[in-house]
């Protein structure tokens, strides 16, 4: 059948119908059944017992026979046992045996009205003994079943029929009797016969009543049971879905405090029809709120957590948002339990109602403390780079400017000694020469302070003992600082070596010494201590970093009149000063700055106003040794007959070159260009020595020396220049194993250097 | 397939059966089913008897089922037969005089019938005979005067006769109860089993004789108590003799198919 056919309303009672007349049956029948079964072991037991019974009953009622004085067993015991046991035999038999069929039921009948007839002969015919007929057919009508009746009746007929013919008197007391006469006796047994019929028919009607209602109830409780299952299996499922939900909710909620946690974030919502805040758990975690806290009104939240100076303009924003109904955002700082601070960022929005009257405020509020100092940091990056990049181009341009004036002044200062060495009489022109020469040097020292600051100066470093280099200049210094000044040193006598350029140290500390000097007009005390120290966190100042490791320090101390934060943050900027016009170049720190810096050091000036200033410098240990430099100046020029090639492109520099060397006896060529001298190289590869210029055009001096050491490895190279580049020399450090003399030159350096390079055994490399 | 199941809501077991769909909501009404076999027409009872199925019977009769309940049928049925036969099988009944003994202890009465009743104490039978004496004796009242005699073997005690048979026939009013030793009174009046009724006229004339009981140790109505009743009220009766039930007062009895002991 199909299933459209099923979800036919009629189609689906006519079913109900006849599932119901069948379940009805099978219920009538199986209680009929269990009737029939009951009934047969009913039966079983009571024909045992009628069996029993009947011989107990011939036992007592005459238990013997007499003939005059002899008596012999009564047959009555024989007819009990032995035709009882026959009546008996077969209905408990079958009883036994197949219970609730119909000929047991049959056979049962028969066999109880025989047993009727046995104890009513064995009784002696009594009247008494007759209801056991009526009583048996009363109990045969447990079977409920008006077949076993009439099987039972048609035995008490035929009885009553065959005694009235063959023995009538012991049936009706008469010797003969009619036929008719068994009707009678059969007359009362179909008496009530009926009437147990009728019983059992109305018994049946009821069997067939409540097996109906058992049939109906089945199928009603199979419906109830189908729906509750379906109802079970639905709440089951809606149950899941349920818990489902919830797990997806508790999900959702543990990922949002999770990003609320990792943001940093939390949520709020103050209700300000109540004048209640209730706080997320992040939210309470950021203000350090007590989850019991929560529902406090806002004037509570602010005046608990704001910062002071924050919360009046907290409040106006809040205010302000609340009166133009717009969102606000609203950095404050707070304070916590601990007592730190931190730096919040909130954002909120109003709901109105129907009316448009603000009902809630809702929100979030970030901790961006990380993210503002961070900013922070970032725009003092940038200005150090700026900075930075400030005093690239300032240097960019010294160092320009440099080159050229150094040549100059290489030219001026070399002229002007080989005139005084010509000049030897006390004349004025000499006096002259000298006034130039001095002129000169002093602008010789300007561009070595110009490219110091620029750290494009090239430092000869050097192992060496910071002691010993203070105490070298202490009478200088006690000189430069006056009378009203008190200079004290402290000398750690373990002070290890470092390695730096010795010249540039001194002129870093005298530049220290005279600012110190200038801090204090009135006088004053002023400290120089050495000591070794031990970093073992990085530590940044400005845009340089001290790594981790052992340093040598040496720091400048005053009781001066200090320096504000304007003026530290400003203070190694170059041509940056406090003194007056014409009293101060600018360029004093910034040098010093520029060289601690080229020398792998670093510069920390702390100072607060009129408390003085105590400047303390870093330079990295060395464990080399510590070598003396004896410098010997005869006065006069070095000489040698060794043949010198000289690359310049700079004209005047090289004729002055060209000059000094031939006036002390060289054997020199000239060139004004790489490319020419390295043809004269190939040419004539017997040369000593080539000078040569650092900063060429189309080849440097960098190049050359590499190209000679290449192809001529047993010429020496002597590399001159006003600064220097990166190719020659890593951070103004110059390589080792390059012979380099620094412009402005004098012409006793230029002959003592070459004398030296000449001389030494091993050949540069 | 799904299954479409209709809950009723319908108050159970409450309802018609005129097989008319109510609708949603009630019973769906069930077609009036005849489910008793017993509630069926006659046309079943046939059927229900078996009737119908007499060819199957035939089939089946010789199965063991069938055939034992025949054979058995068939024993109790013999059984009965021979009880009922030895029920109604009569005592020796010896020659009796037509006339008052001569010699007997026994009184007649010259102004009643005089009934004579000779009893075995101890046989189970003629508790019947006693029992149908004294309804007898209630019907024919005060015309008629009875005597019993209980016989008693000269070797046993009188204890022995003082059954609860004679104390049963002592306690009819107007019965005369007494032993008889040896049966001599038995003899003298020809009676050899017991329950034997002799009937005399005032004038000692033998009326009846024979038992009052229809068969062996059987009360009820029976033609000697008939004839008794009818005699004693002056009515003619067809009935002179009848058959006696009961054990044998002699030494030698015939009506016992044990055997007799002298």
């Amino acid at each position: 059948m199909s299933s459209a056919a099923l979800k036919d309303p009629d189609v689906t009672d006519a079913l109900s119908t006849d599932a119901v007349s069948r379940r009805m049956g099978e219920l009538f029948r199986e209680q009929q059944q269990n009737i029939f079964v009951h009934a047969d072991r009913l039966f079983l037991w009571l024909m045992v017992c009628q069996w029993f019974f009947a011989v107990g009953l011939a036992l007592w009622l005459s238990p013997r026979t007499w003939t005059g004085a002899i008596s012999t067993i009564h047959p009555h015991i024989w007819l009990a046992i032995f035709l009882g046991g026959i009546i008996t035999a077969a209905p408990v038999l079958l009883a036994w045996q197949q219970p609730g069929r119909t000929l047991t039921r049959h056979v049962v009948g028969i066999g109880q009205m025989m047993m009727s007839a046995l104890l009513i002969h064995l009784t002696g015919g009594r009247i008494e003994t007759h209801f056991h007929v009526f009583g048996s057919l009363a109990i045969l009508a447990f079977y409920r079943d008006w077949r076993v009746l009439i099987s039972a009746s048609v035995v008490v007929y035929v009885d009553h029929v065959v005694r009235g013919i063959f023995w009538p008197e012991s049936v009706y007391g008469v010797l003969s009797a009619p036929i008719w006469r068994s009707l009678e006796h059969a007359g009362w047994v179909l008496f009530e016969v009926t009437f147990l019929i009728i019983a059992i028919r109305k018994s049946l009607g009821e069997m067939e009543l409540v097996a109906e209602r058992q049939a109906k109830l089945e199928f009603l409780k199979a419906g109830i049971e189908q729906t509750v299952a379906e109802r079970t299996a639905d709440l089951t499922r809606e149950n899941l879905e349920r818990k489902q939900a919830e797990e997806q909710l508790r999900k959702s909620q543990s990922q949002l405090a999770q990003a609320q946690h990792i943001a940093r974030m939390g949520s709020w919502e103050w209700d300000l029809t109540k004048n209640k805040v209730t706080w997320s758990e992040e939210t309470q975690r950021l203000y350090g709120r007590n989850p019991e806290d929560v529902g406090s009104p806002m004037e509570v939240c602010i005046e608990e957590r704001i910062h002071p100076d924050d919360r009046l303009r907290v409040n106006q924003i809040m205010a302000e948002s609340l009166r133009t109904r717009q969102p606000f955002v609203c950095d404050h700082r707070i304070i916590l339990p601990d007592g730190c601070e931190r730096i919040m960022q909130g954002r909120g929005e109003i709901l109105l109602d129907d009316r448009g009257e603000p009902v809630k405020m809702f929100g979030i509020v970030q901790d961006i403390t990380e993210a503002k100092r961070a900013q922070e940091a970032l725009q003092r990056s940038e200005e150090q780079l700026r900075q930075s990049q400030k005093m690239e181009a300032v240097g960019q341009l010294a160092g320009g400017v440099a080159h050229d004036f150094n040549n100059l002044l290489t030219v001026i200062n070399g002229y002007c000694a080989l005139a005084l060495q010509k000049e030897q009489e006390v004349r004025p022109v000499r006096k002259n020469l000298e006034e130039i020469q001095k002129a000169s040097e002093r602008a010789s020292a300007l561009t070595g302070q110009l490219l110091a600051f620029s750290r494009k100066q090239v430092l000869q470093p050097r192992v060496l003992h910071l002691n010993e280099i203070v105490q070298g200049m202490e009478k200088m210094l006690r000189r430069l600082i006056g009378e009203d000044i008190e200079l004290s040193t402290f000398y750690d006598s373990s002070l290890k070596n470092v390695l730096a350029d010795p010249g540039q140290i001194e002129q870093v500390i005298m530049n220290l010494v005279v600012n110190a000097r200038d801090a204090m007009p009135r006088g004053g005390k002023l400290n120089i201590k050495t000591s070794n120290i031990s970093i073992d966190q990085k530590s940044s100042s400005r845009n340089r970093t001290l790594e981790i490791g052992d340093y040598v320090m040496i720091a400048i101390s005053d009781n001066g009149v200090g320096m504000t934060e304007e003026i530290k943050a400003h203070l190694f900027e170059p041509f940056f000063t406090t003194k007056g016009l014409g009293k101060g170049t600018g360029l004093g720190l910034a040098t010093c700055y520029g060289i601690i810096g080229q020398s792998g050091g670093d510069i920390r000036v702390y100072s607060e106003p009129n408390s003085g200033t105590t400047f303390k410098i870093y330079l990295p240990r060395t464990d080399a040794t510590f070598e003396p430099v004896v410098i010997s100046d005869s006065g006069r020029l070095s000489t040698g007959t060794e043949s010198i090639l000289i690359v310049e492109d700079d004209p005047s520099v090289r004729a002055l070159t060209v000059a000094i060397l031939r006036n002390c006896g060289y054997q020199v060529q000239d060139s004004s260009n790489a490319f020419e001298a390295l043809i004269l190289l190939k040419r004539n590869p017997r040369f000593d020595l080539v000078i040569t210029d650092v900063i060429m055009p189309q080849m440097s001096g960098k190049e050359l020396y590499d190209q000679i050491k290449d192809q001529l490895p047993h010429i020496k190279v002597m590399l001159i220049s006003g600064y220097t580049d990166d190719a020659l020399a890593h951070h103004g450090v110059l390589d080792e194993g390059l012979a380099f003399l620094e412009k402005p030159f004098s012409p006793a350096k230029l002959a003592r250097k070459v004398r030296e390079i000449l001389d030494a055994s091993v050949l540069v490399e | 397939m799904t299954s479409t199941v209709t809950v009723w809501t319908d108050n159970v077991g409450i309802h018609g059966s005129s097989g008319v769909n109510n609708g949603p909501g009630q019973w769906p009404r069930t077609k009036k089913t005849r489910l008793c076999p017993q509630a069926k027409p006659v046309r079943s009872f046939l059927t229900g008897m078996g009737f119908a199925e007499i060819p199957a019977m035939f089939a089946t009769f010789f199965n063991g089922r069938i055939l034992s309940v025949v054979l058995w049928l068939v024993a109790a049925g013999a059984g009965f037969a021979m009880f009922l036969n030895y029920q109604n099988i009569g005592g020796e009944t010896g020659a009796t005089s037509p006339h008052w003994p001569a010699g007997t202890r026994a009184a007649l009465d010259r102004t009643h019938d005089t009934l004579i009743m000779f009893a075995h104490p101890q046989c189970p039978c003629t508790r019947a005979s006693v029992e149908e004496l004294n309804r007898l004796l209630a019907r024919v009242q005060d015309r008629v005067s009875v005597q019993v005699f209980f016989y008693r073997p000269g070797q046993f005690s009188n204890d022995w006769s003082k059954t609860d048979l004679w104390q049963s026939a002592a306690a009819i009013p107007n019965v005369t109860v007494c032993e008889d030793v040896d049966g001599a009174q038995a003899a003298l009046f020809g009676a050899e089993t017991s329950g034997s009724v002799f009937l005399y006229d005032p004038h000692g004339q033998l009326l009846f004789t024979g038992g009052i009981t229809g068969s062996r140790g059987h009360a009820g109505d029976n033609a000697g108590e008939e004839a008794i009743v009818a005699l004693c009220g002056g009515q003619s009766v067809k009935v002179f003799k009848t058959r006696v039930y009961g054990c044998s007062l002699l030494t030698k009895c015939d009506t016992l198919t044990g055997g007799t002991v002298k």
